[in-house]
């Protein structure tokens, strides 16, 4: 009886042993060590920078923790910044790319070419052709960590940028790389962008609100190839039992918009920063800002913004006073100002509620 | 000694009933998608089960994700769980091991006819799939079909990939089948154990759906198993595929020591 005692407690300890090394293989694999590279900062933002053309494959997943008030109009934008995504990427170059969002039961497929995009629905068996816009609503390709790295360092200074060590990011060492935006009315705390200093292509990119822990927007690569994909893992057609569809005129509808948008000539300067050009933007809209300090301001005609105010109030975090309300998703601050007299505005940009308060203080026909 | 399990398990007519009930939920949602024509709207309802009114050949996909998330590992939960405490229920589970065989094949034997009670199922569930999708609805002539990506594949590739979505889905099973196996050898009721192995089964479908248990789902052994949707992307996304293999692996070869363990050593009365 003894014996058979002994024998059930070592059979046990063999499992037991078994269960534990098996627990404790992910951890062991995650404490592994990176190796960092004494590299100074701005070369390291200018390695991103010069990443453009750096052909790859990978699988990335993209979370956000935003709840933008936006209407039902705008839902894949507002999951975009809130859910989960997870994309697929073969990346030949900035107009020969394939970034294919995966879900549990379908996918969304957008094919670059230099002529314009095919989006690719297995769900709905649609096809669309979009022409290239200079301006349009987030995609997901644009939250891949490659484009939004470069994106969130294209305008960064020298001297808002440093170095924080490094980490392991898709099995690879990334390079840390921190941007704390100058400006005081900026709403971002920092942005942290791991790079692979081989490639200078980002692997990871944290946005943070200020004061936050925890990041607003977090997207990083899961897999990397750094090998330039075939060209025909890229190309599409359209396969024949395909619904074919030609994507709304971008351009064709903001310029239909700027004709309706009341008339009005907006500051040079608000919330302290200084309004700029950008390409596509109508001179109706205008924008403030540089890098991840942005402000964008536009007057609405009053049925949107009736629609507007709605989905604003109907957030429990909106403050509402004489300026008008306003409400901050994360670093993303949005405000509807209602003046006395004259068109309402839509205020909107990476700034602080005060910001954007001061900001309405100064369009015409604004309350003081 | 498998041989002899083997037998038993098909000879049985409630293993036959089994497989003809879990055929009966695909085959009702098939005539009900070909009689009103509504298939499910994009984003909803099981994977592949909207693309069916354009390729009938896709049903075969559309039935194993019907059954895959509750009717099949319950079916498996209920015949893992029978295995062992269904024979010493019996009061046959002494008889079986005055066998010079030991205890340890008895256990293997018991996981094999598990196995191919899984792969049999899969294969019948697959198999009739087919024959209703390509009656009730228009199959694709010779071009093969599309893939999740919107790439064509030709018949071969088709069906090559259909046959590696069966084997992942059999193998998905394997988890809770060594759940069930497990909890057997501890209770002398079948039923018990089959409502341990679900118990586990439900805890990791709720915990999967749960963001605060995020840092745990890739553990959780249901987490993997819609990961056959990625053999029909175009090129194949193996890196689910290949986790959802190996965790099986892991919940098998854990939970088969752990019942080896108790087993071996247990006193058997009955």
């Amino acid at each position: 009886m003894a014996a058979r005692g002994r024998g059930a407690l070592a059979r046990w300890a063999a499992v037991g042993l078994l269960v534990a090394a098996l627990v404790a293989l992910p951890s062991v694999v995650a404490a592994l060590p990176a190796d960092d590279v004494d590299v100074p900062a701005a070369e390291l933002r200018a390695a991103v920078l010069a990443s453009a053309g750096v052909g790859f494959s990978g699988y990335a997943v993209s979370a956000g923790g935003l709840a933008l008030p936006v209407s039902e109009r705008l839902t894949d934008v507002a999951d975009l910044f809130s859910d989960r995504t997870l994309v697929r990427v073969w990346w030949r170059g900035p107009e020969d790319h394939r970034v294919d969002v995966v879900t549990a039961a379908g996918e969304t497929g957008v094919h670059r070419d230099p002529g314009g995009t095919w989006t690719w629905d297995f769900e709905a068996g649609t096809a669309t052709r979009g022409a290239p816009a200079s301006l349009a609503l987030p995609t997901p390709p644009d939250l891949l960590p490659a484009a939004l790295g470069r994106r969130l360092l294209s305008e960064a200074t020298d001297d808002e940028l440093s170095r924080i060590g490094a980490r392991r990011v898709a099995g690879r060492d990334a390079v840390g790389l921190r941007l704390v935006p100058a400006e005081p009315a900026a709403s971002v705390g920092r942005v942290d962008v791991w790079v692979d200093p081989a490639s200078g292509l980002p692997l990871q990119v944290q946005v943070f609100a200020e004061g936050a822990d925890l990041a607003a927007l977090d997207t990083r690569f899961l897999d990397l190839d750094l090998a330039v994909p075939p060209a025909d893992v890229v190309a599409f057609t359209p396969p024949p039992e395909a619904t074919l569809l030609t994507a709304p005129d971008t351009e064709g509808l903001i310029a239909q918009a700027e004709e309706r948008a009341p008339d009005v000539r907006l500051p040079g300067e608000l919330a302290g920063l200084p309004r700029r050009t950008s390409a596509g933007v109508p001179d109706a809209v205008g924008v403030y800002g540089r890098g991840v300090t942005l402000l964008a301001a536009a007057p609405v005609p009053g049925r949107l913004a009736g629609g507007l105010r709605e989905a604003l109030t109907a957030s429990p975090d909106a403050v509402t006073d004489a300026l008008g309300t306003r409400v901050a998703a994360g670093p993303l601050g949005l405000m509807l100002v209602t003046p006395p007299d004259g068109p309402a505005y839509v205020l909107t940009g990476t700034v602080t509620l005060d910001a954007l308060a001061d900001a309405a203080r100064r369009l015409p026909g604004a309350a003081s | 000694m498998i041989g002899v399990e083997l037998r038993k398990l098909f000879r049985r007519p409630r293993t036959w009933v089994t497989i003809a009930v879990l055929n009966a939920l695909p085959v009702l949602v098939a005539v009900l998608v070909q009689l009103t024509d509504l298939a499910p709207r994009p984003g909803e309802g099981p994977p592949f089960l909207s693309a069916v009114l354009t390729n009938g050949a896709l049903f075969p996909l559309a039935a194993l994700a019907i059954v895959l998330p509750l009717f099949l590992p319950i079916a498996v939960a209920v015949v893992a769980g029978d295995a062992v405490a269904g024979e010493a229920q019996a009061g046959t589970l002494r008889y079986l091991l005055v066998r010079p065989a030991g205890r340890t094949r008895l256990l293997v034997a018991k996981l094999v006819a598990v196995i191919a009670f899984v792969l049999v199922t899969v294969l019948v569930v697959a198999g009739v799939g087919y024959v209703v999708g390509t009656t009730l609805f228009d199959a694709q002539p010779v071009g093969g079909g599309t893939s999740v990506s919107g790439t064509s594949l030709s018949q071969q590739e088709l069906a090559g990939r259909s046959l590696m979505a069966i084997g992942y889905v059999t193998v998905s099973m394997l988890g809770v089948a060594a759940f069930g196996l497990f909890f057997s050898t501890l209770t002398d009721s079948p039923l018990a154990a089959a409502l341990g192995a679900l118990a586990v089964l439900v805890t990791s479908s709720l915990l999967f759906t749960l963001d605060a248990a995020s840092p745990i789902a890739p553990y959780l052994p249901t987490r993997y198993w819609l990961a056959f949707v990625d053999l029909f992307r175009d090129p194949i996304l193996w890196r689910d595929v290949v986790r959802g293999l190996a965790l099986q692996g892991v919940y098998v070869g854990v939970l088969l020591a752990a019942a080896w363990a108790n087993f071996t050593t247990k006193d058997v009365t009955s």
